[in-house]
């Protein structure tokens, strides 16, 4: 063994332990508690006709997602990628606007605008003055119309990145050759965003599978798997939920092979970098109806942000059948100031988020670094380790951790975290590595890997090359990494929802317990000032980036 | 913009870092009695012991259940004040509680206790019929369980889903103990509620939403505890209004309990003697419109919307046994073949 491959062993093993403990140890966990009592609780969930409705229809919102969400996405992407036209900066700067908004907010946020009393459905029954209201915002169409405003960001951002890098000499050589638009389309453009679109798909697949919040307010009694598992916890069937939780494990794994082998199968790349112009539209009329329809969109898109701060300042109680709410008030602001205990939940979720995001990146930075650029045996492993929790569904997570961290017992790896603050970090951990590494991952890319041998070769010391060269390399995907995973955490219900204790009670679970006692108003007031959370971190980090570049 | 951007960081942290907590001893409580409640006897009981600092979670009694046993290893909570007495059957069959027989034991009928002081009966619960009172005049509102299934409430019901309630299972399984009574079988009670889920529009997830439902008119008529329904009643602007079915209705015990393993003993029983004291009951009948358990308190005490409610409920006998026994499934055969069918016929 030379001494640069004891010293690759010296950095990965603890990396891969601490990835093998908390991330497979306790999905393993998960499995072993499916099979405590055989086959049994298998065949009782094979049996259950409520079982294999909860697996079809979660597969069924899943696909009816990602469709949902590309319709909106890919579309969206060229039309801001490809086009200029009066109002495109606006629609830029709040097409991602659906991914500041927190999980549960958001799917109250819709409730209110389009469910049977919203303010939208109410507007147009009055309109025309219709005797019922024209739509039920509830089962399958309403999750996935929520999934498809909150998730097709991922396939805006990715297929707006791949445009990017598209080099447009490629088109116009086709388009010399005699290729008409849509051939164009079919056999040059598509082909080459084909990566982009397919590992955004499948980001879509596995959010939407393991979604809850839209199920848990909409479902109307439909039944999914991940409110399931929640249902048989309930009712202290354990064996049962384990079963659950891995079937939806095996599902989502299951799509990951699926769009792997789907994305082998192309294998195209792009060697030049790009860059293209905009094309100006040159027809009035259709400049005209594409800010229209820019307009509409960024209305769509910023609607359940105002309706969030609307309810923050209506009375409670006061919002029966009008369309909007009869009567504001501060109340609900006064009231949260008030209270001693408001700062509490808020000091939690910041100090968790920042002990998840602190151990994300040294763990991802490490992670990150051995992958690009280094060979050894355990690399492959390395790469799997990191990217398996966007497969695992925040549900699947949480379970394993509360069902291995629940006592104390070294001789098998086992500590007692439940019931004490730092279950919750590791959650949040276990979820943002895939985020955090990817970002990292790519950033180092982008680096010449002969520039570490280099500053070696000139003297430079280990620590010196670290500081000098590879950290500045990482450095704009530590920060982006970094933000996504502390605003993610930030506003975390999932796994919050099964984990949370007294003593880390998040953000999140203090808006359901404002729901709870029908303070819808407390409740929006509260997601304001998460919201508000957010853009505050957002603006911190690219304060910190503009400093450092 | 970049200086106030961290000025506003340092700002929040400074002021997050600020919220210590002080050396007094806290006494954790899980609860879904809301926060009005909470806080007032908070408030009375930090008085009567300066030295103990009392924080609760407000949660529904399912949650709780849920939250004590996943904590079952490394307990956090010390009272579990607010659950229906199958839950905390339930959570006695698995021993999450901490026996403790009150001082005022004697004052509880046995119904409303655990044999083996596990649980006490704190408040009673009654099943009432609710509507909107916008959209239903109070004379064409229903008067009785069977008037529900009339076919002209046909898409009007929203009620929680019962899977996921006590309150919605206690009433489906009184459906079912009556049908059992007056036929020995089960089928007539299924072919209620096959009924009632024809009539109905929607099974919430939580109170909330059902509220929200029946206040804005996506259903008008509902069925719910009475002191939930009194609160909206008399508290909220959402309209609603009850009536108490004439037949009969289920009378539920809501307890409280001392959770096994906690860490400060002697402070869950002072809090579990001080919430239910005769004084504290009648104050929770005043302010927070609960119905108290305990029988040594006399009615001329308790406030008139009480009084007359009392004097109208008819307590469906419910055999706590025979629900135990068979409730799961009958909730089961519910789910699997009745529930949804209505609708699409």
């Amino acid at each position: 063994m030379t001494s640069q491959q004891r010293q690759n062993w010296l950095i990965a093993v603890p990396v891969i332990a601490l990835l093998l403990w908390s991330v497979i140890y306790p999905n393993a966990a998960v499995i072993a508690g499916s099979f405590e009592n055989g086959l049994g609780h298998w065949r009782e969930f094979l049996a259950s006709p409520a079982d294999r409705e909860a697996l079809r229809t979660s597969i069924v919102i899943s696909v009816a997602s990602v469709f949902a969400s590309l319709a909106i996405g890919v579309p969206l992407a060229f039309l801001l990628g490809r086009f200029e036209f009066p109002g495109r900066r606006l629609l830029r700067a709040v097409a991602t606007l659906p991914a500041a908004l927190p999980p549960l907010v958001g799917v109250i946020a819709f409730l209110f605008l389009y469910g049977e009393s919203g303010v939208v459905t109410r507007a147009i029954q009055r309109t025309f003055g219709m005797a019922e209201a024209p739509w039920r915002l509830q089962g399958v169409g309403a999750i996935v119309f929520v999934h498809a405003y909150t998730m097709y960001v991922y396939v805006f951002l990715f297929v707006s990145a791949g445009l990017e890098r598209f080099d447009a000499t490629l088109d116009e050589a086709a388009s010399g050759l005699g290729a008409n638009t849509w051939q164009r389309l079919r056999r040059v453009t598509l082909p080459l965003l084909m990566p982009a679109i397919a590992a955004s798909m499948l980001l879509v697949f596995m959010n939407a599978l393991g979604s809850f919040s839209a199920p848990y307010v909409f479902g109307g009694g439909l039944r999914v798997l991940s409110t399931q598992i929640l249902a048989s916890k309930t009712n202290g069937a354990m064996g049962l939920a384990y079963v659950e939780t891995t079937v939806l494990a095996l599902s989502a794994v299951a799509g990951l092979g699926l769009f792997r082998w789907l994305d082998r199968k192309r294998k195209y790349t792009l060697a030049s970098k790009g860059g293209r112009a905009r094309r100006t539209i040159r027809s009035r009329r259709i400049q005209r109806l594409t800010s229209i329809f820019a307009a509409i969109i960024v209305v769509a898109l910023v609607l359940p942000h105002l309706m969030v701060v609307l309810v923050s300042f209506a009375r409670d109680g006061s919002w029966t059948t009008q369309v909007l709410p009869p009567e504001y008030t501060l109340e609900n602001y006064r009231r949260l100031f008030s209270e001693s205990e408001l700062w509490r939940p808020i000091y939690n979720s910041v100090s968790m988020a920042l002990i998840a995001t602190a151990a994300n990146l040294v763990v991802c930075f490490v992670a990150a670094y051995l992958i690009v650029f280094r060979q050894f045996a355990g690399r492959g492993l390395l790469e799997l380790l990191v990217a398996l929790p966007w497969a695992i569904p925040a549900t699947a997570i949480a379970l394993g951790l509360a069902a291995t961290f629940n006592r104390n017992d070294l001789a098998t790896g086992r500590i007692l975290l439940v019931g004490t603050f730092w279950i919750l970090p590791l959650a949040y951990f276990i979820r943002d590595t895939p985020l955090v590494a990817s970002a990292v991952e790519s950033s180092l890319r982008q680096m010449d890997a002969s520039l570490e041998d280099a500053a070696r070769g000139l003297g430079a010391s280990w620590l010196m090359t670290m500081r000098r060269v590879i950290l500045p390399a990482a450095r704009p995907g530590l920060v982006a990494g970094g933000l996504l995973a502390a605003v993610t955490a930030v506003g975390e219900f999932v796994a919050s929802v099964v984990l949370y204790t007294h003593s880390n009670r998040p953000i999140s679970m203090e808006i359901l317990a404002q729901l709870r006692a029908l303070a819808f108003g407390t409740a929006a007031a509260y997601s304001v000032l998460l919201i508000l959370l957010v853009l505050l971190m957002t603006l911190a980090a690219r304060s910190f980036e503009e400093r450092l570049a | 913009m970049r200086r106030a951007a961290s000025a506003a960081v340092i700002a929040a942290l400074t002021i997050l870092s600020a919220c210590s907590s002080d050396n007094r001893k806290v006494l954790i409580v899980y609860s879904p009695h809301g926060k009005e409640l909470l806080e007032y006897f908070e408030k009375g009981f930090e008085k009567a012991h300066p030295d103990i600092d009392v924080q609760w979670v407000d949660m529904g009694s399912q949650e709780v259940l849920e939250r004590v046993r996943a904590e079952k290893p490394n307990p956090q909570a010390d009272v579990w004040f607010g659950a229906p007495a199958e839950t905390f059957d339930r959570a006695t069959k698995e021993n999450l509680l901490q026996p403790y027989k009150p001082t005022w034991a004697t004052a509880i009928d046995p119904e409303g206790r655990d044999a083996h002081d596990n649980w006490y009966g704190t408040y009673l619960t009654p099943e009432v019929i609710g509507y909107n009172r916008d959209a239903v005049k109070a004379a064409d509102a229903p008067k009785d369980w069977d008037d529900l299934i009339d076919p002209k409430w046909k898409g009007k019901i929203v009620i929680r889903d019962p899977i996921a309630s006590g309150t919605m299972r206690a009433i489906f399984g009184a459906i079912m103990v009556r049908s059992i009574q007056k036929t020995g079988e089960p089928d007539a009670g299924y072919e209620w509620l096959r009924k009632l889920d024809a009539n109905t529009r929607e099974y919430t997830l939580n109170p909330t939403i059902l509220y929200q439902k029946l206040g804005r008119q996506e259903g008008v008529v509902s069925m719910w505890d009475m002191p939930d329904f009194a609160t909206l009643e008399q508290r909220t602007k959402i309209p609603i209004a009850y009536v108490i079915p004439t037949s009969g209705t289920p009378l539920l015990v809501d307890g409280i309990a001392i959770v096994r393993g906690t860490k400060h003993p002697q402070e869950a029983q002072e809090y579990y003697e001080f919430v239910t004291t005769p004084e504290a009951m009648i104050a929770a009948a005043d302010s927070f419109l609960r119905i108290p358990a305990r029988k040594d308190i006399p009615l001329s005490k308790l406030p008139g919307w009480i009084r007359d409610a009392m004097a109208k409920i008819k307590p469906m006998p419910v055999d706590r046994e025979v629900m135990a026994a068979h409730l799961d499934e009958w909730m089961k055969y519910w789910d699997a073949n009745i529930r949804n069918r209505g609708r699409k016929q």
